[in-house]
């Protein structure tokens, strides 16, 4: 070992500065997407044939009895609502069982949180990774279905958009439930009483109007229900009702994550 | 000359701690801490599990947040905490006492990332983690897969991510624990090279060897307490005496005669101090006659004398009892 390379281990001057805020924040974001990357077949192609089966087994087999939807055909009807449940999985695996991974067992944000970053910037540049997995899902399965025919090409160039909106959302979701649990096992009620009863009541399988009345007001408030909508408009033809669906998702991201973000610092800071 | 002095002043506190508290709910971690860490220097935090080291080495970088009091005060590198705390971390680097390394990546693709985190651009990175990853003598394993190192290989390879940033300061919590022997001999080796550069290094610890070997200042704690601070040698002479006898069968103190007066009358008169555990009595002393002389009643076999060392203060000062 030369003494000159010792000595140039602290020959830069430095003043103190932070990097800015967004560098901080795609910090974040580089270091998901490194780490996802690393085993990209075995991440991604489960949860991207998962939308296809469904669509195959449910659109083909069930779409031989129901063949229109809403005006729709059936497999069309069906193609998009998964658009966004995939998007809805991605993200909501991501930050449960990632997260409390990366926070309890690896102690990732342990050695993090001791570089030039703030709790807020970690948990925005998850938020915005799982948006990135939303929109790229969204786009992998809108690009397959519409191969097949599932889907007609003039939707949905603004689909993967949605989908990034979904994956927020169920970012900011997940990670307050994060928040909540002392024990991985426990996003067993989350997926079991939330995530999978809202695929079939988000009007992502059959229209919300099927459903009994008060079920259709709980289903109003579902986060899942919006985006979905949303995607159908963009495809079909927006209509007012799309206007609600925007601020419910900018609302329920805003609220819920700068509660989560609030829960998860007094986690993270002694 | 005198004003040049004055002027580097500010910079010759790394670290300021004063009046630290800290609570978690009604336990109290930290109580009334003082001190400050010189530039350049080693100091090293001393104590048994639960001493407080952790959580005041987390106040330093804001990863914890001190006792909201009017009179409390923690600086580093001249920034407050917690409210500069991205300055301050964008000066020092961090061996956390996990590893907190992303397993799945390579050792080159691990340093990648937190030169991201530093705001470093790609061209600037490339050199400093091939200049840091043979200063850490891991280049050979600059592909390999983190889940594949040795244990001591993973400390290693957080000690460089530490260093990325050049930084001025470096914190270690307990940098060596459970490594072997040779990994601890490298890595110490590697902060005295940086202390010859002028890197300021704050370490926790419960290794006596580690904190004598390293340390230019040493602080005891106990039970959120400053128990003792002081350079090692000095620490030694001012607070235990020289001595100590080690007796491993006590029986002999009351069988054989000679050994028991020895032993009494030393204890009597002050020139010994007795100490003892489950199996074994100590006999603590400046005086080496009186040592002799309870020595010198015992068959070979059954003591032993040695010098006094820090672990023998360490245990003086915070008592043989389980922190538990």
């Amino acid at each position: 070992m030369s003494s000159s390379i010792e000595t140039r281990l602290i020959s830069r001057e430095r003043a103190g500065a932070a990097p800015k805020r967004a560098a901080r924040i795609g910090a974040v974001w580089y270091r998901h997407m490194r780490v996802y990357t690393k085993n990209i077949f075995s991440n991604s192609v489960p949860p991207f044939v998962e939308p296809l089966v469904f669509l195959l087994g449910v659109g083909l087999g069930l779409g031989a009895f129901i063949t229109r939807m809403q005006g729709m055909p059936y497999v069309r009807f069906l193609a998009t609502g998964l658009l966004m449940t995939t998007a809805m999985f991605t993200s909501a695996f991501e930050m449960t069982f990632g997260t409390y991974i990366r926070l309890v067992f690896d102690k990732i944000y342990d050695g993090m949180l001791g570089a030039p970053l703030t709790v807020g910037d970690l948990m925005l540049g998850e938020i915005l990774w799982c948006g990135t997995k939303g929109a790229l899902f969204t786009a992998s399965v809108m690009i397959v279905t519409t191969a097949f025919g599932a889907l007609s090409f003039g939707l949905v160039w603004l689909a993967p958009l949605v989908g990034f909106a979904t994956g927020a959302m169920f970012a900011v979701l997940a990670l307050l439930v994060t928040t909540v649990v002392d024990n991985i096992n426990n996003f067993n009620f989350f997926f079991s009483g939330l995530i999978s009863p809202m695929f079939f009541f988000s009007g992502v399988v059959f229209p919300l109007g099927n459903l009994p009345g008060w079920l259709r007001v709980v289903a109003e408030f579902l986060p899942l229900t919006h985006p979905v909508r949303l995607v159908r408009g963009i495809d079909q033809g927006l209509s007012p009702v799309n206007a609600w669906d925007g601020a419910y998702i900018v609302v329920f991201v805003a609220g819920i994550g700068a509660l989560a973000v609030a829960r998860i610092r007094k986690r993270l800071i002694d | 000359m005198h004003v040049a002095k004055r002027l580097d002043r500010p910079e010759q506190d790394a670290i300021v701690v004063r009046h630290l508290f800290k609570h978690y709910g009604a336990l109290e971690a930290v109580h009334d801490l003082n001190f400050t860490a010189l530039s350049g220097r080693c100091t090293a935090f001393l104590g048994p599990n639960g001493a407080g080291k952790t959580t005041t080495i987390k106040t330093l970088y804001g990863k914890a947040r001190a006792d909201a009091r009017p009179d409390t005060e923690i600086r580093v590198l001249g920034f407050r905490l917690p409210a500069e705390e991205l300055e301050v971390k964008s000066l020092i680097g961090l061996v956390p006492q996990d590893n907190s390394l992303d397993e799945e990546l390579n050792v080159e693709q691990n340093l990648v990332i937190y030169s991201k985190l530093y705001g470093m651009p790609m061209t600037a990175a490339k050199p400093r983690i091939a200049e840091l990853l043979d200063f850490m003598e891991l280049s050979e394993k600059a592909r390999s897969r983190v889940k594949e190192l040795s244990g001591g290989m993973q400390r290693r390879l957080v000690v460089a991510r530490a260093l990325l940033n050049s930084p001025r300061l470096l914190i270690l919590d307990e940098p060596t624990t459970g490594l072997d022997p040779q990994v601890r001999h490298l890595i110490w080796d590697r902060l005295r090279a940086l202390m010859r550069d002028g890197v300021t290094i704050l370490l926790s610890t419960h290794y006596m060897d580690e904190a004598y070997q390293i340390a230019n200042e040493i602080i005891i704690m106990d039970k959120g307490r400053l128990v003792l601070q002081g350079e090692p040698r000095g620490l030694l002479a001012g607070h235990i005496e020289s001595f100590v006898l080690e007796v491993s069968e006590p029986g002999l103190l009351e069988s054989l005669p000679q050994a028991r007066r020895a032993a009494e009358e030393g204890t009597a008169s002050g020139r010994l101090r007795r100490d003892r555990t489950a199996e074994r009595v100590l006999f603590y002393s400046s005086d080496l006659a009186s040592i002799e002389a309870v020595a010198g009643g015992l068959p070979t076999g059954s003591h032993f004398a040695r010098q006094t060392n820090l672990e023998d203060l360490f245990l003086k000062t915070t008592g043989r009892s389980l922190n538990e």
